[in-house]
């Protein structure tokens, strides 16, 4: 396949599934200009491993795959990282800042997948997400056993805060 | 409070609500910016790029130099010494470059984060270990450069040793300041970052999250 026309198909592939790049964004980082720097590194590294995307697994496992990796890494060197203003014409989702369209539902529900440490935190997002177990295994890489123990230990540590 | 459960269907609703809600800048996808653009890696990885050249650099300067003076211990031993680190760094360079290029972001969570944490926990044990070198070899170096550079020789023995004395006081004021100071460097990350690994302080990071990640896949924790 030519540049161009991978280019194409690279574009509409992340065209179709954007909404994965808007949440994990949204998931890893709070701050609006962050979110935008992490959006364009996650699309950087999707362009530079999509000649290896080979279909033997869903363009949504690959995508989310490499956006956690990315927003993982991300998320823990943020701290020493230089932060820069984007333009709008540098951003890569114009929408991903539009906090004021959230229902106040939806704040608290972002606000409670950013408690986690991060490896839980693409836990819950695959799990919201409504991926199964098995799809879960294996974009974190652990087995659907343990996804199953570690989703249900959640859900059990959410009752116990609502109790309390 | 909600359960997860019910989150999950506010999810779905907001997923629903999100497909209209946002657009993908193609612009920003055109071919001249993707191909133009470096990941955090690429970057990490053409810095590793220049520093091994630099360091294959100083390998040749200074076998051309062994090479001139071999007749000479006193310059031709320093400059074997400064040899043996140059060649030591150069090899570190490429290894982490080398690892570096191995990652493949497409790979399980787990797997690459533990990639990751390893190739920083290589790259930290690195900067300590060149650092301690470094204040040992300070005295060599300065030896072999007033010679190569400005024909002066500063040979001595006592010199030698005030040289030797003096870089190695420098390691534990050098990790007193930075663990001092370390966490006040903000406005210059790559400082902050030295700081950090000299103090140890990154190493215990990325080791407790190496400890993180083996619990996090362990089924029984």
């Amino acid at each position: 396949m030519t540049t161009p026309a991978l280019q194409e198909k690279f574009q509409i592939l992340v065209d179709e599934h954007k909404k994965i790049l808007y949440k994990v964004c949204y998931s890893y980082c709070r701050n609006r200009d962050d979110r935008e720097d992490l959006a364009q590194e996650i699309i950087v590294q999707l362009w530079r491993s999509f000649a290896s995307f080979d279909g033997r697994c869903r363009f949504s496992t690959w995508m989310y795959r490499i956006a956690l990796n990315v927003a993982i890494s991300f998320y823990r060197r943020e701290s020493t990282r230089t932060r820069h203003v984007l333009s709008d014409d540098e951003k890569v989702l114009n929408a991903i800042d539009e906090t004021e369209n959230r229902s106040a539902e939806m704040q608290a529900l972002y606000e409670f997948i950013d408690g986690p440490e991060p490896l839980n935190k693409a836990l819950i997002l695959l799990y919201l997400d409504g991926n199964s177990y098995s799809e879960i295994a294996d974009v974190v890489g652990i087995t659907e056993t343990n996804v199953a123990t570690k989703i249900s230990r959640l859900k059990q540590t959410m009752r116990e805060e609502f109790r309390a | 409070m909600l359960d997860l459960d019910q989150m999950k269907q506010q999810w779905a609703e907001h997923d629903r609500k999100l497909e209209e809600m946002i657009r993908l800048n193609r612009q920003l996808l055109s071919m001249t910016n993707l191909n133009g653009a470096r990941s955090a890696l690429q970057r990490m990885a053409a810095f590793l790029g220049v520093g091994a050249i630099v360091w294959f650099a100083i390998v040749a300067a200074l076998g051309s130099f062994i090479y001139a003076n071999i007749g000479i211990p006193r310059f031709a031993l320093p400059a074997g010494l400064l040899d043996v680190f140059a060649i030591a760094m150069l090899s570190a360079n490429i290894r982490l470059m080398a690892t570096a290029r191995q990652i493949d972001y497409a790979q399980p969570v787990t797997s690459i984060q533990k990639q990751l944490a390893n190739l920083r926990r290589l790259r930290i044990r690195i900067t300590q270990w060149a650092l301690i070198a470094g204040t040992v070899v300070w005295a060599p170096a300065a030896i072999v450069a007033c010679r190569a550079l400005l024909g002066i020789e500063t040979y001595s023995v006592a010199w030698l040793l005030a040289n030797v004395v003096f870089g190695l006081s420098l390691i534990p004021l050098s990790l007193w300041a930075s663990k001092k100071f370390g966490d006040r460097m903000g406005q210059s990350p790559f400082m902050q970052q030295l700081m950090n690994d000299i103090a140890g302080r990154n190493l215990t990071k990325a080791q407790n999250f190496l400890a993180e990640l083996s619990e996090f896949e362990s089924e029984t924790t």
